[in-house]
């Protein structure tokens, strides 16, 4: 049995009466220090501030946040060291079924009414399992990918591991996937599928398959987590992210639409909404998605330049190409030394399309970088469409055989055939996407026991 | 029609969260005065279960039940079954104990599965004349959980089947895997003498 006389509580819930409840049992384990957070903002700020020990955090926060929701947002900007208890507490039967569908889980989660005694077992339990990975998350957060697999194998063997065989090969998966090695979590993650058909060891095949942009596979596999678990909203997301670069963005779209009325404070589902209504042509959505994302993702260093960049893209692709300069002139030139060569790249870009005086030369100063730089695909289109309406053709057309012959070209397809009939120039990219095409078929005579992967859209 | 099923959720929801109040409070004085009142969490606790297994069984009904299945390990589950029975069935004369065979994680309904256990160990309380032992073993890739008695046993087998048995059969049912699904048994083998609730897990 632990000692938690020493350990720092914070008791997270919106309901006074309860958050007394919660510290009273917490007391009767042997807690001293119990601190209170009555909602998301302040729970953040406290876990911000002062790292507790044990986080007891009820599911239901008001104000269409979740505890569940909290967990994310701390994973998401690295708010909850290794060491930390997180445990959800719940009234509801039905968050079982989040945990047993999620990728993101807390350390456990436990259903009121309980006693004193039954959550000692659980804390305690937490904490043996915490101490029989400790060295193993070390390795992880530091990136040593290699050797928190060679932690986590010999695991797998001994003897103490056997009560955690699962998360085992749980956490095997996710560090392949983590390191990039997509092959390996790929079969890592069917490997678990054999003992038992999980939905997030599901999602974790769609993931790697999508990473080898194998998208027709990844999208099936992803299909029947969905259709099993409608609550597994992450999984919608990598549905929706699928879809795009299938180039089916209005699925896509409504996909994020529906989930996003269900979690409407999930401001990196908005922004996912707001990419795949950009890429669906539907820009009002795109509009007021970002607007959103702005006016109320409060966490501190939660609005990216790149953000800043989308709304504006949003602006230029509603025609509004004066708040779109305003947005992008707002930016401090602190702000815009700091991003990266992409963002700086893609602030050019949509300078030079809102406002030809102020931006041609910062573009043309960027031309050398950009030439030929494989920036993302998003960037990319900024620089495209810059190039065509800056009459830069050969930057432009670069750009197009660069974004057709990559992993992207489905996902950007329909944008490249709008922007070039725009301009008048449908033939050019059509002889571009022939060009690309022969030069597949050639690339594959070469070296023919490569994998095909996708073609794209004829 | 869903309407109905969120009225019915949040009311328990509400309830569970009052219920809670009232044990922090009894744990309070307990804790205070030195008095065990252990009777009376168990009395709330009860009160939560028989709750929350009304939702359930409504689930079964409208036949949108679902396992949520998750890695468990068998000795948790039958450490908190003993936490939640032990004193109860101490304070009539009855000895509960523990004998789990099964090391490794399984994939289960950790709550289904604990209130379903829960549930037996109450039932053989009811008949047993000093003794109930709860067991978990493998079998050829079944898990297999079992509460003996050493009462009577069952007066007529199968036993009449009450909505309580038909809501078991059901939830051990909802755990399926690989095609293999799984199953309830009750007899009279019991090791101790008794009657013998047997949950079979694939």
């Amino acid at each position: 049995m632990s000692d938690y006389s020493k350990k720092r509580f914070l008791v997270i819930d919106d309901q006074a009466q309860a958050r007394d409840a919660l510290r009273t049992i917490a007391q009767q384990v042997g807690a001293f220090s119990v601190e209170f957070a009555a909602n998301y903002q302040d729970a953040i700020f406290r876990i911000r501030n002062n790292t507790p020990d044990i986080i007891l955090c009820d599911y239901m926060l008001g104000e269409g946040r979740s505890g569940q929701q909290l967990l994310e947002e701390l994973r998401r900007f690295n708010l909850l060291p290794d060491e930390t208890i997180f445990m959800m507490v719940t009234g509801e039967q039905s968050y079982e079924q989040v945990v047993s569908a999620v990728e993101l889980i807390p350390d456990d989660y436990i259903i009121k009414p309980f006693s004193p005694d039954k959550l000692l077992l659980r804390l305690d339990r937490i904490v043996a399992k915490k101490r029989f990975f400790d060295r193993y998350y070390k390795e992880k957060r530091k990136q040593e990918y290699a050797n928190a697999l060679a932690i986590l194998e010999a695991s797998r063997e001994s003897e103490e591991g056997r009560p955690y065989r699962f998360e085992i090969l749980r956490q095997r998966a996710e560090v392949f996937l983590a390191s990039g090695d997509v092959q390996s979590a790929e079969s890592a993650y069917r490997g678990i599928l054999e003992a038992y058909d999980f939905p997030w060891a599901r999602a974790g095949v769609a993931r790697s398959l999508h990473r080898q942009n194998r998208l027709q596979e990844a999208r099936e596999e992803i299909e029947r987590v969905v259709a099993r678990t409608p609550h597994f909203f992450d999984a919608g997301d990598l549905k929706a992210t699928i879809c795009m670069a299938q180039g089916e963005h209005a699925e896509a779209q409504q996909v994020l639409d529906e989930m996003a009325k269900k979690t409407p404070r999930n401001y990196l589902r908005k922004r996912l909404l707001a990419e795949a209504a950009t890429l669906n042509g539907d820009t009002e959505t795109a509009l007021a998605a970002m607007t959103d994302v702005l006016a109320n993702d409060t966490m501190p260093g939660a609005i990216s330049a790149e953000d800043r960049l989308a709304t504006a893209r949003g602006h230029v692709n509603a025609g509004d190409k004066i708040t779109a300069e305003k947005v992008l002139l707002g930016l401090r030139d602190t702000e815009v030394q700091k991003m990266t060569l992409a963002e700086q790249a893609s602030f050019a870009a949509l300078l030079a399309l809102c406002s030809p005086e102020k931006g041609k030369a910062r573009f043309a100063g960027l031309r050398p970088a950009m030439l030929g730089s494989d920036f993302g695909a998003t960037t990319n289109v900024d620089i495209l469409r810059a190039a065509l309406s800056t009459g830069d053709h050969e930057l432009a057309d670069l750009e197009a055989d660069h974004l057709m012959a990559g992993p992207d070209a489905k996902k950007v397809f329909s944008t490249l055939r709008a922007q070039y009939s725009l301009h008048g120039r449908e033939k050019d990219l059509r002889e571009i996407q022939r060009q690309v095409a022969l030069k597949r078929i050639h690339h594959e005579e070469l070296i023919p026991e490569k994998p095909a992967g996708e073609t794209p859209p004829a | 029609m869903h309407k109905l099923l969120d009225m019915l959720a949040s009311g328990v929801h509400d309830a569970k969260n009052q219920l809670f109040i009232a044990e922090s409070i009894i744990a309070a004085a307990e804790a205070a005065h030195g008095i065990p009142l252990g009777e009376a969490r168990y009395a709330i606790e009860s009160a939560a279960n028989r709750l929350s297994r009304t939702l359930t069984a409504y689930h079964l009904m409208r036949h949108d039940a679902a396992a949520a299945v998750t890695p468990t390990i068998v000795g948790d589950v039958c450490d908190e079954v003993m936490l939640a029975q032990k004193k109860h069935l101490a304070e009539r004369g009855i000895t509960l104990t523990v004998d789990c065979q099964v090391i490794d994680e399984w994939p289960l309904d950790r709550d289904l599965v604990t209130d379903m256990l829960n549930n037996a160990v109450q039932n053989a309380g009811r008949f047993a004349r000093q003794a109930v032992h709860l067991s978990a073993t493998t079998d050829d890739e079944w898990l297999c959980l079992t509460v003996d008695d050493d009462g009577p046993g069952f007066a007529t087998l199968p036993p009449a089947s009450g909505t309580g048995l038909v809501v078991a059969e059901r939830l051990a049912e909802l755990h399926t895997r690989h095609a293999r699904q799984g199953s309830l048994q009750l007899s009279n083998g019991s090791s101790l003498g008794g009657a013998r609730f047997e949950l079979r897990l694939p």
